[in-house]
């Protein structure tokens, strides 16, 4: 019983431990170039957590991360790494953009959930090649879909600089550099913001903040894949194939179907990260949509646990880190690259801490079990 | 164009393949998966610039191998000492390489995403080479660091196949507690194998920077360290089968670059090939190579 609380403490105290290990590693960097790194973090809370609208900007930043996190912890409970996110995601936003600006005169009770579907769709056929070259080829999904991440950049860039390109932009532009674009969404297709609603509770949201509905719905869509893991029968299979396959198939779990299943679920999830960015800030597709959501996911994933509420968090602390970068940089000086190096940190971090306490608890249940079978003859607990 | 400007653009787009392939076979044959040599390169090209920039380009390629080995006894560290998914650890490899590269540009030279133009090493010409005009791009303007890279095949073979060191490096891949039984310190092999793939990988990077562009830019890598891997794949674990492979996706590379100058195929889809051949040669040969038995389990001397 005393093992037990044990255990949940020293998973719950992990990602803290992360957090101080890679703050301190990232401080030498800083130190580095001579500046303070206490002060470099001081100012990161202080230009966070000054006024309202700062929080709902982190939340804003935290709302990509909810939904890549998802999509790659999916597939760590299969023991496959999606590292495509990346591509997915980039797919989704440009199915969505065309859907989007193409349709006309739909309403947008119709038209918005045709833009989310159709992200959910090109996500899903993007990560489609790489799980059936592993199940049918064997070859090993990190590469597959790392060379599927470099090819999507090319087909959107072909689409949105060669095929759909916004002219009468071009034409409006004229002698300066014209943005390389494709046409704004109708209205129609757009995700609305949170700002009234908010304003509504009294809190008062100025209009430059971008928070908008696929937060709720990125919570909702963790406590949706929280409920399938654990009490649906996919979500079993899903992690006995995770755990030992091998296992699994002897009890009549079919590994490979599962794994196509799982694996074109967290494409799917993956269609929908940079939705929040298309149709609740930009309302366009360009050359400079946001990336890296997918490698941030990764981090993400990992420092949450898998679990639906650890990535909440942590995807709330990356979009705190991000907006901190921002301040740290104008005030500061210090490059806003300070994060990307404290995520790498935190992801090794995190991974090596975990291993070190698995081990810990495995010894520990061992010591258990060998006491108990020595003394009473009492059921081994778990 | 001529046939042998299209050979010698090949063999210039496969060395960094080659050089980073070289070392995912020492990795791989300890039993070290080792995806973080996209982030080696990454890190090589950026201090191969750094150090070519301040000190010329001999310190310049010294940098940028001690950079790749900085990166790969951390990847030694996690996966080797610690024994964490050694995918994961890679990939955090990558992260750490592209945001500190961009940290240390920005800090340095005031630019996130490249350095001011750096000198290279001095260009080799073959004597005589004026004189047969067909193979004169073959013959003129050789990096030094091509002529190393290409005997690095054979010293490569030699090492891992007929010397004390490559027969232990490959007992640990294949079978880590046999090894172990008999006297072999495991982790010190796995180190030796990852620091030189972070060493090779840095050297590819520096090779990038310094002898093929001129300068560093972000992104330039353009994942040539997954390529790599792929290329050691297909090559079959072995030195003499990654230099068939990375020429050929050197071949790609270069043929890219050919028929983008006069093309109706849009110029995206060119630029598409490597990646398209990746997948491709992944697909249709993986399955008649055989990676070492113990490849990508990390070691645990009292498990079971």
């Amino acid at each position: 019983m005393n093992n037990r609380f044990k255990i949940i403490l020293l998973r719950l105290l992990s990602p803290i431990f992360a957090i101080f290990l890679a703050a301190l590693i990232s401080s030498l960097v800083i130190v580095f170039i001579h500046q303070n790194p206490l002060k470099v973090f001081v100012t990161m809370f202080s230009f966070s957590f000054r006024r309202i609208d700062s929080i709902a900007i982190i939340l804003y930043n935290a709302t990509p991360l909810i939904f890549s996190g998802l999509a790659v912890s999916v597939g760590f409970r299969m023991n496959l790494f999606n590292i495509g996110v990346e591509g997915q995601y980039l797919m989704g936003a440009f199915l969505a953009a065309l859907v989007g600006f193409s349709i006309k005169g739909l309403p947008a009770f119709i038209h918005l959930p045709l833009t989310i579907l159709s992200a959910i769709v090109a996500g899903a056929l993007w990560s489609f090649l790489p799980i059936y070259l592993k199940v049918k080829k064997g070859v090993h999904e990190v590469i597959s879909t790392i060379m599927l991440n470099y090819i999507s950049f090319s087909v959107i860039h072909y689409f949105i600089a060669d095929l759909l390109m916004d002219k009468s932009q071009k034409m409006l532009n004229g002698l300066g550099s014209p943005l390389v674009r494709m046409p704004k969404l109708m209205p129609t297709a757009l995700m609305p913001r949170m700002r009234e609603f908010l304003n509504m509770f009294g809190f008062n949201i100025p209009k430059h903040v971008y928070l908008n509905w696929f937060f709720p719905l990125g919570i909702l869509l963790a406590i949706g894949i929280y409920y399938m893991l654990m009490r649906t029968p996919f979500g079993f299979e899903l992690r006995a194939v995770g755990h030992n396959p091998d296992a699994a198939r002897t009890s009549g779990i079919k590994p490979e179907k599962v794994y196509f299943m799982g694996f074109i679920l967290s494409g799917a999830i993956a269609g929908l990260v940079g939705l929040s960015d298309l149709l609740g800030y930009f309302g366009y597709m360009d050359l400079d949509f946001p990336r890296n959501y997918g490698f941030n996911g990764i981090a993400v994933a990992l420092m949450g646990q898998n679990s639906p509420i650890g990535i909440i968090l942590s995807a709330i602390l990356f979009g705190f880190l991000n907006r901190g970068a921002e301040g740290v940089q104008t005030f500061l000086n210090v490059p806003m690259d300070t994060v990307i190096i404290l995520q790498a940190l935190m992801i090794i971090s995190i991974v090596i801490i975990t291993k070190v306490m698995n081990d810990y608890i495995k010894r520990m249940e061992k010591r258990e079990v060998s006491k108990n079978a020595s003394g009473r003859t009492a059921g081994v607990q778990l | 164009m001529h046939l042998a400007e299209l050979l010698a653009s090949s063999f210039r787009m496969a060395i960094p393949i080659l050089l980073t392939a070289l070392g995912a076979v020492y990795s791989e044959r300890s039993g070290v998966v080792n995806i973080g040599l996209e982030g080696m390169m990454i890190v090589g090209s950026f201090w191969g610039a750094l150090g070519s920039y301040f000190y010329g380009p001999y310190v310049g390629f010294l940098v940028a191998m001690l950079a790749g080995i900085v990166l790969a006894i951390i990847h030694a560290i996690a996966s080797v000492t610690f024994k964490v998914d050694q995918i994961v650890s890679g990939v955090a490899l990558n992260i750490l390489a592209y945001g500190s590269s961009r940290f240390m540009s920005q800090a340095i030279f005031k630019m996130a995403t490249t350095t001011p133009h750096v000198a290279g090493l001095v260009k080799i010409n073959i004597p005589g080479a004026d004189s047969v005009p067909y193979l004169k791009p073959l013959l003129t303007g050789i990096s030094p660091i091509i002529i190393i890279t290409i005997l690095l095949v054979p010293i490569s073979e030699f090492i891992i196949n007929r010397t004390v060191f490559g027969l232990r490096l490959r007992a640990v891949g294949e079978n880590p507690l046999a090894a172990d039984t008999l006297g072999v310190n495991v982790f010190r092999m796995k180190y030796a194998g990852v620091l030189i793939s972070g060493m090779l990988a840095g050297l590819a990077g520096a090779y990038l920077a310094m002898e093929h562009t001129g300068m560093y830019v972000e992104g330039m890598t353009q994942g040539k360290g997954y390529i790599a891997l792929a290329a050691m794949i297909f090559g079959n674990w072995t030195p003499s089968g990654a230099l068939m492979a990375s020429l050929l996706f050197g071949f790609a590379e270069s043929l890219s670059f050919r028929v983008v100058e006069n093309s109706f195929i849009p110029y995206q889809f060119i630029k598409m090939i490597p990646y398209m051949l990746t997948l491709i040669v992944l697909a249709g040969f993986v399955r008649k190579s055989t990676p070492p038995a113990a490849d990508g389990v990390p070691y645990e001397r009292n498990a079971g």
